[in-house]
């Protein structure tokens, strides 16, 4: 079982790299941030699946809640920062 | 300034979550021994949550639920608590912080009251934290524009 | 002398489907203007109900419904169920629910959680069956080596009234891939769709439809299909 996991968790890293192109490319800033939000999402995944290596996915549980909150808070006061520039 | 946003998705969603999230970060500080926690992460969590508020409901909805002097007063209780405790053990004979002599007056054995007195100092930052975190971001995202400024501008009428 | 008694027979029986006609066609006009003056009663006396129950719904319930709902949450999240653990969480979820009591149950009429919450868990089936067949489409466009989206936005007025619906729907519509919310502009949407099909997908009102179900609002539309049903009925009685 612990294979599989792996494999997801490689897998998730890889799509991480592919939007990656978007964070450093992306003409403007709303294309950088929409795909700092898309990295957070596969992030939550990948941090779960750590925890199912380690044994210990109650702990992982928590930290991920955490991230996804941060994720979440973040995008929305980057997204009102950019309406009040305008 | 922030003036709240029309936008009815985000306000309705952030109205939701604002408990929950409190909720979270009141566990995060509780369970600081058992899994990853503590004091300060639980403090940047409820921070967090009242800047969602904040940017959300704008200025008036927030200083109607939290006045500044009120904030200020829990970043000073905080610290109240922290020194407190660390006071009181050495009052009651021990060293500065030093819990196991608590248990003089919580009536149990040494180990347990280490336990209470590490929560209870925790409890202390977290609140320190909380209030701290929210005053900063409230404070930088006025862009220096005082209360006293807005009525001002508003009974001479904005000439903008 | 048969003939006769048969043409008398065919009079009267034609007089009689005249008369019949008649006064079908006056049942139908009273009809109408009953229901077109009840329809406005009706709408007052839904508006005056809605308002009292909002009205009945105390700053206390509201406290003990959010402080049930924290309680089950930290239960949830702290799996020790002694004493201690337990008593730290009544005392937090007390704290909390006491600061922010206004907050999460500002709209809803008394005595609808209840019904709200179970249907609501009978929509999140069918929203998971949606996504994934969209899921399916989307992935087909997207690999295929011309990519043939369409990119439109549509506009459509809803026929929901809470702020809560118009959230869920716009979520909905946001989970669901080829569609994305992108504005609500007083009770009208605006959505951002990836190809003909999807949007029609999202055209027939489906979504929203069982989300009006869920919290049982847009039900006094019955009336106006009525109307329109009565209107019909009108132009065929002209034509007769």
């Amino acid at each position: 079982m612990n294979e599989f996991f792996v494999a997801v968790g490689l897998g998730m890293c890889l799509l991480v790299f592919l939007v990656l192109y978007r964070v450093i490319f992306g003409p403007g800033v709303f294309n950088r941030i929409a795909a700092i939000s898309a990295i957070g999402t596969k992030t939550l995944i990948i941090l779960l699946v750590l925890g199912y290596v380690y044994n210990r996915v109650d702990m992982f549980i928590d930290i991920s809640m955490v991230y996804a909150l941060l994720n979440f808070i973040g995008c929305i006061a980057a997204a009102k920062y950019l309406e009040m520039e305008r | 300034m922030i003036i709240s946003s029309d936008d009815i998705i985000i306000k309705t969603i952030a109205r939701i979550f604002v408990p929950f999230i409190q909720l979270y970060a009141l566990y995060v500080i509780m369970h600081g021994h058992y899994s990853p926690g503590g004091g300060f992460q639980g403090g940047v969590i409820l921070g967090a949550s009242l800047a969602l508020l904040l940017i959300t409901h704008g200025y008036d909805e927030m200083r109607r639920r939290i006045p500044e002097g009120v904030v200020i007063l829990l970043g000073s209780v905080g610290v109240l608590i922290y020194a407190g405790i660390g006071l009181t053990c050495l009052l009651l004979g021990g060293n500065y912080l030093d819990y196991s002599q608590l248990s003089v007056i919580l009536h149990v054995d040494p180990a347990h009251a280490r336990s209470l007195g590490i929560l209870g100092v925790e409890l202390g930052v977290g609140f320190t934290v909380m209030a701290i975190m929210y005053s900063i971001f409230f404070d930088i995202s006025t862009g220096g524009i005082l209360p006293s400024d807005e009525k001002r501008s508003e009974e001479w009428g904005d000439n903008e | 002398m048969e003939v006769t008694l048969f043409i008398h027979a065919a009079d009267d029986a034609f007089r009689i489907l005249e008369n019949a006609k008649v006064q079908a066609v006056g049942l139908l006009d009273t009809a109408t203007r009953l229901t077109s003056e009840t329809r406005w009663m009706e709408e007052k006396k839904v508006q005056a109900i809605l308002k009292g129950a909002q009205a009945t719904r105390s700053g206390l319930q509201n406290f003990v419904a959010t402080f049930v709902m924290l309680m089950g949450f930290w239960a949830l999240l702290s799996g020790k169920f002694d004493v201690f653990h337990l008593s730290l969480g009544v005392i937090c979820s007390l704290i909390v629910a006491y600061l922010s009591h206004d907050l999460l149950f500002a709209n809803v009429r008394v005595g609808d959680g209840r019904v709200i919450a179970q249907r609501f868990l009978r929509y999140i089936p069918w929203l998971l069956y949606e996504i994934v067949t969209a899921n399916f489409y989307v992935a087909y466009l997207a690999l295929s080596p011309k990519m043939p989206i369409d990119p439109q936005i549509i506009r459509f007025k809803t026929k929901l009234e809470s702020d809560i619906s118009w959230v869920t729907l716009a979520n909905s519509i946001t989970l669901t891939p080829g569609t994305i919310t992108i504005d609500i502009q007083d009770r009208e949407f605006m959505v951002h769709a990836l190809d003909k099909k999807v949007a029609g997908d999202l055209d027939t009102g489906e979504m929203e439809d069982q989300v009006a179900h869920i919290f049982m609002e847009a039900d006094h539309i019955y009336i106006q299909d009525v109307l329109d049903v009565s209107r019909i009925f009108a132009e065929l009685k002209r034509g007769m």
